[in-house]
């Protein structure tokens, strides 16, 4: 099938194709910078991916290699110097551990708040919205410093927890879940319970494979927001390297850098920022639904 | 006395009730009880200690407190490095919310009109919104590095050609091109650049949500009453069926541009000259890293009575936009 030209089509894509050319800016001198030695960097040639010719690790040969030994690939050094200049598996692990922590508690704590909000009659219930309902509106940086203090009286900054507490309890996952639940016919639910479910077996074994896509939205936004954060890890971790998440780290390789940095920051950047935009790529409208969640309420 | 009540008529009907009242109180009471006692403990306690706070001159690690009144509040407007922290806050966000919010409808209406490409566009305009902020931060930091960066480069290369006839671009190539991050005429607007770049995606989504719930009769009854050209048909009908969605997405932006911190503190620490001192960053560089607790806690009521301003207004404009639906 072939479109017939239109000035208007052509104008709407040039604008689009100019936007996109600024969107994508750092991302191209982020992949391509992690491509080039040092020389290719301050001199800004190279091309796309550097030339790839080989040369001498500076810092090599000032530990007493020879020339032969210390001739390298850029590409090849500024990603294994992502990894030994720093712990990047362990700030990689980090993120895993406090990502993955996080989005298990919230749903062990929203999922059955959630399911008595929606199904359950109880004393009180209508407040208990309302208090989740406030809580929608309570930015975490307008309790960050009060968190801080907290943690800190408990002696608790530079630890996993600290990482983790603040946000087990996600009021948007409570309502999200909440609304969702709502849609469930109570039949299911009394269905269930004649059968002799107790209310436990009825939210984890009826009422949550139901509710797989919403949980699956919520999961994408908490973890893209929380793999992310910068924030709060800043606040509660103070000097401790094996706790940094993967900004801090980044952050850090940027504190200490000389001019011959940049190959190798550009690398640690790209491992940061890769393993979110992959997925985002192959599962765009997960990820679109499951970002642009919080337009729901 | 009201549960017995209720259980003992539903005890005495004869049709079979699955799940008993008494037992449905009880059960969603005790399941909602975590998430209570979180709550209070994680949001709400938070938020009272602060506004106790910011009354006193607490600082951490120090056993004495003491009550000083309104101080705090004292200090921060009638400080100069307050009212430069008010000034770079306000105009970061009165830069970033309309630009940011015209772009995403912008992209949105374009993407919409596209016959071929439109989800190559979304997905790529989308991409910001994903990526780490302080990742993209730090590459755009090199990537407007003055000497080293790709942008002062390819500007350089526009020298000796007629672009020169813009006065700014001649001085820049006699003078050399901006430091942008370094420079305090220019350090905040980079920064807006910045925040714009990343928001502006996750706007042009909801745009593009709020234009598929537009009745396409709407469309037809317009032109039925002669609006035909285009710039007519948005402004009489589109828009205003958009109102909503701008309401919203006018909300969501300037909260997030009120806590702009991640390029700030990466990048310019709040500099030069406090050109891009702005609110959450104060509030982290006096009440943490300097443990001025008080100072820190009085800007945070601040900022939260700010940002509960802004959810009342929201909810104000869309009870009064709502007879549109």
């Amino acid at each position: 099938m072939t479109h017939r030209f239109s000035a208007r089509q052509t104008l709407a894509h040039l604008l689009l194709i100019l936007g996109a050319v600024i969107v994508l800016l750092p991302f191209y001198v982020m992949i391509s910078t992690s491509f080039k030695s040092p020389a290719e960097i301050a001199t800004g040639t190279g091309g796309v991916f550097g030339s790839q010719a080989l040369f001498t690790d500076q810092s090599c040969t000032n530990l007493g290699g020879t020339e032969a030994d210390c001739l390298v690939r850029p590409v090849i050094d500024n990603y294994s110097q992502a990894f030994t200049k720093a712990p990047l598996w362990r700030y990689l692990l980090n993120g895993v551990i406090v990502t993955a922590s996080i989005f298990a508690l919230q749903t062990l704590i929203a999922v059955p708040a959630a399911y008595a909000l929606a199904k359950l009659k109880f004393w009180g219930r209508d407040a208990a919205l309302g208090l989740v309902l406030f809580c929608l509106l309570i930015p975490v940086h307008a309790i960050a410093l009060p968190i801080y203090l907290m943690l800190a009286k408990l002696g608790l900054t530079n630890s996993y927890a600290a990482l983790i507490a603040p946000w087990v309890v996600s009021a948007f996952g409570i309502f999200l879940m909440r609304q969702f639940f709502m849609t469930v016919p109570d039949d299911l639910i009394d269905a269930a319970s004649m059968d002799g479910m107790g209310e436990f077996a009825i939210i984890w074994r009826v009422m949550l494979p139901t509710a797989i896509p919403a949980l699956l939205a919520f999961a994408i936004f908490s973890v893209v927001a929380h793999w992310n954060d910068y924030f709060w890890p800043r606040i509660v971790i103070t000097g401790d390297r094996s706790l940094f998440t993967p900004p801090l780290g980044l952050r850090e390789f940027k504190g200490d850098l000389g001019g011959d940095f940049y190959g190798p920051m550009m690398a640690t950047a790209t491992i940061i920022a890769v393993p979110l935009v992959v997925a985002f790529l192959l599962a765009q409208r997960r990820f679109i639904d499951g970002i642009t969640l919080s337009g729901m309420k | 006395m009201c549960d017995a009540l209720t259980l003992s008529s539903a005890a005495s009907k004869p049709q079979k009730i699955a799940r008993p009242e008494r037992r449905q109180a009880r059960a969603g009471m005790a399941l909602f009880a975590p998430a209570l006692i979180l709550l209070v403990v994680i949001l709400i306690f938070p938020v009272t200690v602060a506004a106790l706070l910011s009354f006193t001159d607490y600082t951490l690690g120090r056993p004495g407190i003491s009550w000083v009144g309104l101080r705090n509040y004292v200090d921060i407007f009638s400080g100069s490095s307050y009212r430069k922290m008010i000034v770079a806050t306000v105009l970061y966000v009165l830069i970033v919310v309309p630009v940011s919010v015209f772009l995403g409808l912008g992209a949105a209406l374009l993407i919409r009109s596209l016959k071929v490409g439109q989800s190559f566009y979304k997905t790529v305009y989308f991409l910001p919104v994903m990526a780490s902020l302080l990742a993209m931060a730090i590459v755009w930091e090199f990537a407007l590095h003055p000497t080293l960066g790709i942008v002062n480069r390819t500007l350089a290369m526009g020298c000796g050609t007629p672009v020169e006839w813009w006065s700014w671009f001649a001085h820049g190539c006699t003078e050399g091109f901006p430091l942008w991050l370094g420079d305090r005429d220019y350090a905040l607007y980079t920064l807006a650049f910045i925040g714009i770049w990343q928001s502006f995606g996750f706007n042009m989504v909801l745009y593009l949500a709020g234009l598929t719930s537009v009745p396409s009769d709407l469309y037809g009854a317009a032109s039925m009453d002669g609006v035909k050209r285009g710039w007519e048909r948005f402004r009489l009908v589109t828009w205003p069926m958009l109102g909503p969605t701008t309401v919203f997405v006018v909300t969501i932006t300037t909260i997030r541009s009120f806590q702009v911190f991640d390029t700030v503190e990466a990048l310019t620490h709040g500099g030069p000259a406090k050109s891009t001192y702005v609110m959450i960053y104060a509030i982290y560089q006096k009440g943490i890293a300097q443990n001025l607790v008080g100072l820190g806690a009085a800007l945070t009521v601040l900022f939260l009575a700010l940002v509960m301003l802004i959810n009342v207004a929201q909810r104000r404009f869309i009870e009064r936009k709502v007879h549109y639906q």
